[in-house]
């Protein structure tokens, strides 16, 4: 296989150069190396994702193969209130998550940045949360945010009372937010923090002889320093916001919340098109939905980009 | 750049692959004639058993290839957790283990669908050995046949705190008997304790709708029918237990498990179980075990609620005398009696619940909760309809959340739920 390569490559250059001819022929052997990889690809992500483009026009059930239904999927969704439910809860998601997850890691690594003596402790306990099980996380959460867990015990004793943390539909989507973002920060900080490692001190010395304060400087040194980065993380948080499943299912419960009302789409998905009674096709179609969302939020967030770049 | 013919030709066979395993799979059917020599290697797949029964499975196993030289079985067990998901994922793929552990509502898309064989045709000399009602438990409305052999049954008494009850001004020997005597209790208990203690800890299910007697669904099986009088009766009560925090605040959010440990901690005051919770609440919370009562389930309809597991045979097993004799093994009146010695369940043959052993006390409470069950479950109802899907559970749910929040009425939330679920139930086809 090596051999093809080796002697095609050269004959085909000297074919080029010599009798303007070009006869031009891609060797096997890349292909043959990426083949692994190809196989993987089409077989784990390709074919599923062609597949539900494709029940997402039929009506598929788990056991029954179903026929071509056009875009009937799509005109149940417009008249299905959970999907707009789902689809609300996770727009709210992506505005209420997203900004933190912008800001509050590159505040972290900005602590965190400074050699002095213990802070790879601190920076190992801000990574924590990244590493541990989020069905771990979820249940801690569950129970310090439970009517009678901790949180709760804590604002009775100082005169507040009990918070319906888990049984208040808004409160429950704020403390799954309030996780996500706890969760994510670790992670979003060690990308801020290989950002920041590219800053010149050299800026921040000069902006500081100009008598600029910390503030400013974070401002109009680190920011724009770090922009590209932050758009980086922007674009990749706001998929994982939209997407979310986890956090909510945990607190929430697999109904999504008192009456449903904290259902996220992909949750809708996974009730809806899982199961020996799952309805595949329709579950499909909120999964276009979902995918074609999640491209153009991150058309959105590069587009923003290459603006301000302009 | 163009991509050579022979890389382009790899792609689409390798595309290709998946595609064609998934579209030959599930159509070799197997026969549905039993009567044959009964030989060959079977897979038999259990819910969540291994971890606290594997001797006995081992030795059950153990027991039929000996009974049956020439045959082997497989055993293979799956958690709890996401069970229904395996079956569907194995279902879908033609890899169904030949004997399958079932709950009625799991054996209703499988028939649907021609995976479950019909026992009233290859097994119905069986059929007098086990209960009446729960042969019956694995039809399928709309259709002819009995799907699932019969496993063991479970029911259980409703517990509760003494402790609670007497804090509340309430006579704790004289548990609730009716709905009224319950609800009565319940907002009294509310109220004394400013709205602390709550009796509930669950939302209505189907099941108990069924219990307070509202008619379930039409008599052919073809549409839901719980929007009615009696249906709205039993939500409107439950929202004016709601109101008064005597059914607990999280209540449309829990679990069973969740409204477990509030029982255990001494939030709700009372909650349904079986014999196997008296253990556990012995250990986990020795206080609420020295003052706990046990009481009757509460009906209307004079049947308490069982549940039923089953044994399904695969319709398409390739070794049909083998899997229905093995079936048919699992479930006889000697196994379902000695399973029974080693855990609180209830064999659903007939007369084994006449044995002593169901039915002579012996002064403990293990003892008098396993009489007491045995006896109700004579007369007992599986009140879940076989065709009421987990995606129908949930409409129900949410429903019921949206006319206790106070969103809907309680007859606009049953009327969207009928409505809903009889969408779901032309869908399943």
């Amino acid at each position: 296989m090596a051999s093809s390569s080796s002697t095609a490559a050269p004959g085909t250059a000297s074919h080029g150069a010599g009798t303007g001819r070009v006869r031009r022929q891609l060797p096997t052997s890349p292909w043959l190396f990426a083949a692994p990889g190809l196989l993987v690809v089409g077989i784990f992500i390709l074919y599923p994702f062609v597949s539900t483009l494709v029940n997402a026009f039929t009506d598929r059930r788990t056991l029954i193969p179903g026929e071509f239904v056009g875009l009937a999927n799509f005109r149940e969704l417009l008249h299905d209130e959970m999907f707009w439910i789902g689809l609300r809860n996770s727009t709210l998601y992506v505005l209420g998550v997203v900004p933190a997850l912008v800001l509050l890691p590159l505040l972290l690594a900005l602590l965190v940045q400074k050699n002095i003596p213990g802070i790879a402790f601190f920076r190992s306990a801000f990574y924590t949360p990244v590493v541990a099980s989020i069905v771990v996380v979820g249940l801690i959460w569950v129970w310090l945010l439970d009517e009678r867990g901790l949180v709760n015990s804590l604002l009775e004793t100082i005169g507040v009372g009990r918070v319906g943390f888990l049984s208040d539909q808004w409160l429950l989507l704020l403390s799954a937010m309030a996780v996500t973002v706890w969760k994510g920060l670790g992670y979003y900080m060690i990308i801020y923090l290989a950002a920041l490692a590219n800053v010149p001190r050299e800026l921040h010395e000069a902006a500081s002889v100009d008598g600029a304060g910390a503030f400013r400087r974070f401002l109009t040194v680190t920011v724009p320093a770090v922009r590209s980065t932050m758009v980086l993380v922007g674009a990749l948080s706001s998929v994982a916001a939209f997407k979310v499943f986890s956090e909510v299912y945990l607190m929430a419960g697999p109904d999504g919340g008192p009456a449903g009302e904290d259902t996220t789409l992909v949750m809708l998905v996974q009730r809806t098109g899982t199961g020996l009674t799952g309805r595949v096709g329709y579950a499909s179609a909120i999964s276009v939905v979902v995918f074609v969302v999640t491209v153009a939020l991150m058309l959105l967030v590069l587009r923003a980009d290459r603006k301000e770049d302009a | 750049m163009r991509m050579p013919r022979r890389a382009l030709a790899a792609a689409v066979v390798a595309l290709a692959l998946p595609l064609s395993a998934c579209g030959s799979g599930g159509d070799e059917g197997g026969s549905a004639d039993a009567s044959g020599k009964v030989e060959g290697d079977i897979t038999f797949q259990t819910w969540n058993l291994r971890a606290n029964f594997k001797p006995y499975f081992e030795g059950l196993i153990a027991d039929f290839e000996k009974k049956y030289p020439g045959t082997k079985v497989k055993w293979v067990d799956q958690p709890a957790e996401g069970y229904a998901d395996k079956i569907s994922a194995d279902a879908a793929g033609g890899t169904l283990p030949d004997v399958v552990n079932v709950s009625p509502d799991l054996v209703a898309p499988l028939a649907k669908a021609g995976l479950a064989l019909d026992l009233d045709k290859s097994a119905a000399k069986y059929k007098k050995e086990y209960l009446p009602g729960a042969w019956a438990s694995h039809e399928i409305p709309g259709m002819e046949g009995t799907y699932a052999f019969p496993w063991y049954l479970n029911t259980g008494p409703l517990f509760y705190n003494k402790s609670l009850f007497k804090e509340a001004g309430l006579d704790a020997s004289k548990p609730p008997k009716t709905y009224d005597e319950l609800f009565d209790n319940a907002l009294e208990l509310a109220d004394k304790s400013d709205g602390k203690v709550a009796t509930l800890a669950n939302v209505p299910t189907i099941e108990d709708f069924g219990r307070y007697g509202v008619e379930l669904m039409n008599k052919e099986g073809t549409a839901f029918a719980f929007n009615d009088a009696k249906g709205v009766e039993l939500l409107t009560k439950y929202k004016e237990l709601y109101d008064a925090k005597a059914l607990d605040s999280q209540a449309l959010t829990a679990t069973p498990e969740s409204s477990g440990k509030k029982f255990l901690t001494g939030a709700v005051a009372m909650n349904p179980g079986s014999a196997l919770d008296l253990g556990n609440f012995k250990k986990q919370a020795p206080n609420l075990y020295k003052n706990i009562g046990i009481t009757d389930q509460i009906t209307s309809t004079g049947k308490v609620n069982m549940y039923v597991m089953g044994v399904m045979v695969n319709a398409q097993t390739k070794r049909t005398p083998a899997a229905v004799a093995f079936a048919h093994f699992v479930t006889d009146a000697q196994n379902q009696m000695s399973f029974a010695k080693k855990v609180a369940i209830f064999p659903s043959t007939a007369g084994s619940l006449d044995d002593p052993y169901f039915t002579k006390e012996d002064g403990t409470d293990e003892t008098r909760v396993r009489i007491a069950a045995a006896k109700s479950l004579k007369n007992a109802v599986n009140y879940t309809p076989v065709l009421f899907s987990e995606q129908m559970k949930t409409e129900l749910r949410n429903s019921v959340a949206k006319a206790l929040q106070g969103k809907v009425s309680p007859e606009e939330a049953l009327d969207n739920a009928v409505k809903a679920c009889d969408r779901l139930l032309k869908q399943q086809g």
